[in-house]
């Protein structure tokens, strides 16, 4: 399904986000790629998306050699690939229905296809009774699910996640785990980037770990298996305070909280 | 590849409508260049209908009698031919004379009922070495040669005609190429705002394999249309002031512009010339727009 011969990649100046990757993941699969901001996970996602092109390497997607696709066969690898990301991305002025139906409408689905696809898929995430809600009418956890709908609408082959349940509670990401898993079992791919200990290591999925863009573990049934560092420096971040042994808050101010990675702190560390 | 129509066509609508007074702003520009463009053309053609005989620097006519013999004709020739001043000459038989008279008596339609191409003196136009001599050169034709009937120069008032006519063309169309180009720029903000304003959709069609045609056609009509508009009411003011000045000349019968009055052909013509000009700067302003502000 997917095949990445070993990939190279860096951005302009930097070192390299992804170096040297060889790996294979089957159809039906649900990985999750763990490891630290800035490890290379985005740029994983983003290679697969073709949003970027690695500097060497082959990455293969349903037995097509992505990195020669002429850039108007882009959309169409694109189309069997669905995406959601830690911020949701729905339209705001549009209600839940448009949003699902804005992802078909505009691949030139007609119209009698659209309006079924979609009862469909809401009922499948379980919004079925919110189809004229707007995004912000809605709790976080059910934008997400809109999100999904809208990636899974169109059937595609791999479902992309970057950080999905980021921005959401304990309680409702595990709803929104249920859903993956739901649509994993549908047979379909399931790729998502996570920093959510307890996610991985409830899910006993396959588990890739990416260090300073390398794979450093690959491990079947994995476990999230590290403790990330309080960083300063992760995207977004301006600065952080531990305010008692107990606890620890993140502020960011005049930004949305993003991208926080699990802390923990041992009593008695400061 | 193929984008939906109706698709297309609401996109380009709600886009212009959500940024209008950017819209309003480049139509108004592309009207104001084009009429300025249209008026420009239309007074050449004006003017070279007017003075149509003396065009391409003509500046001597040699009429022959309607009813000289090839002989006389020949003469003709020879003493063209010998005379130094003259570089150049064209010849137009009876039927090319008689559709020149036509033009140049547009203006007055009893005294064409009354010629036939058989009856139209033929005549050879002359071009000179120096303009000034016409009248000399002129004179020498017109002393008792067999077969001539009259050689005539243009008078002084056609060549200050022709030169303010000139001058006022260039000045015209100076002014329109100003607004042309500002009118392009104006069209590419305000489709830069259309895609600014859309900018989260066209990252949700481009992530779920929206064809980039399918994503830049909607900003490329809104240019279009701009532009079209624009012609459009170009097109009207040209018509307006055209049909304005046919009144004045037959209203005061000032029948020396008789053939100023233009036909329907060249005002279409000159129309369809303004409408093209329209698009093409909607067009090109949009690409451009399209093609630096969105990256697909």
């Amino acid at each position: 399904m997917i095949r990445f011969e070993n990939v190279t990649l860096s951005y302009k100046g930097g070192a390299p986000a992804l170096e040297g990757v060889s790996l294979e993941i089957q159809k039906g699969e649900f990985v999750f790629l763990v490891g630290p901001s800035g490890s290379g996970k985005t740029t994983f996602l983003k290679l697969l998306l073709r949003e970027e092109v690695p500097d060497s390497g082959t990455i293969w997607v349903a037995g097509r050699d992505i990195g020669a696709l002429s850039r108007w066969r882009v959309p169409y690898l694109r189309r069997n690939l669905g995406c959601i990301f830690q911020d949701f991305r729905l339209l705001p002025n549009k209600t839940v229905a448009e949003n699902v139906a804005f992802a078909l409408e505009v691949i030139g689905r007609p119209r009698s296809v659209v309006t079924n696809q979609v009862a469909q898929v809401l009922e499948l995430v379980g919004l079925g009774q919110k189809h004229e809600r707007m995004p912000h009418e809605l709790s976080g956890g059910e934008q997400q699910r809109v999100a999904i709908a809208r990636a899974f609408v169109n059937r595609p082959l791999v479902l992309l996640a970057d950080e999905p349940t980021g921005n959401l509670d304990p309680a409702t990401s595990q709803g929104i785990m249920k859903l993956l898993d739901r649509i994993n079992r549908t047979g379909t791919t399931v790729i998502m980037a996570t920093h959510d200990v307890g996610i991985v290591d409830t899910m006993r999925r396959r588990v890739l770990q990416l260090e300073h863009g390398r794979i450093v573990r690959d491990q079947a049934r994995g476990v999230y298996g590290y403790t990330d560092e309080p960083t300063i420096s992760g995207r977004g971040m301006r600065a952080i305070s531990l305010l008692d042994t107990s606890g620890v808050e993140l502020s960011a101010p005049g930004l949305p909280t993003g991208r926080m990675a699990t802390v923990r702190a041992r009593r008695g560390e400061r | 590849m193929a984008v939906p129509l109706e698709y297309a066509a609401r996109e380009t609508v709600a886009n212009l409508w959500r940024n209008r007074m950017m819209a309003l702003a480049a139509v108004l520009t592309v009207a104001v260049s084009l009429s300025l463009v249209g008026t420009a053309l239309l007074l050449r053609q004006a003017v070279s209908r007017q003075i149509g005989q003396w065009s391409d620097n003509v500046s001597l006519q040699i009429f022959m009698k309607a009813d000289a013999t090839p002989q006389q004709l020949g003469d003709v020739r020879t003493m063209i031919a010998q005379t130094p001043q003259i570089t150049r000459c064209g010849y137009l038989d009876h039927e090319k004379s008689y559709e020149q008279a036509k033009q140049v008596l547009a203006g007055s339609p009893t005294a064409i009922a009354a010629l036939t191409p058989a009856t139209t003196p033929t005549v050879f136009k002359c071009q000179l070495q120096r303009p000034g001599d016409a009248p000399t050169v002129a004179a020498t034709f017109n002393a008792g040669v067999p077969g001539v009937y009259q050689a005539t120069s243009p008078s002084r008032s056609i060549h200050v005609l022709q030169q303010v006519t000139n001058v006022l063309q260039l000045i015209l169309l100076v002014i329109a190429i100003v607004l042309l180009v500002s009118s392009l720029v104006l069209i590419l903000n305000a489709i830069r705002m259309a895609i600014f304003a859309r900018r989260r959709e066209v990252g949700v069609m481009k992530l779920v394999g929206a064809t980039n045609w399918f994503i830049r056609v909607p900003f490329m009509l809104e240019g279009l249309v701009q532009g079209l508009i624009g012609a459009i009411a170009a097109v009207v003011i040209v018509l307006l002031s055209n049909i304005g000045v046919g009144y004045l000349i037959r209203h005061y019968k000032i029948s020396v512009f008789g053939a100023a009055v233009l036909p329907t052909h060249d005002l279409v013509m000159t129309e369809l010339v303004v409408v093209l000009i329209g698009l093409v700067v909607g067009v090109a302003g949009s690409s451009m727009a399209v093609r630096r502000f969105l990256d697909v």
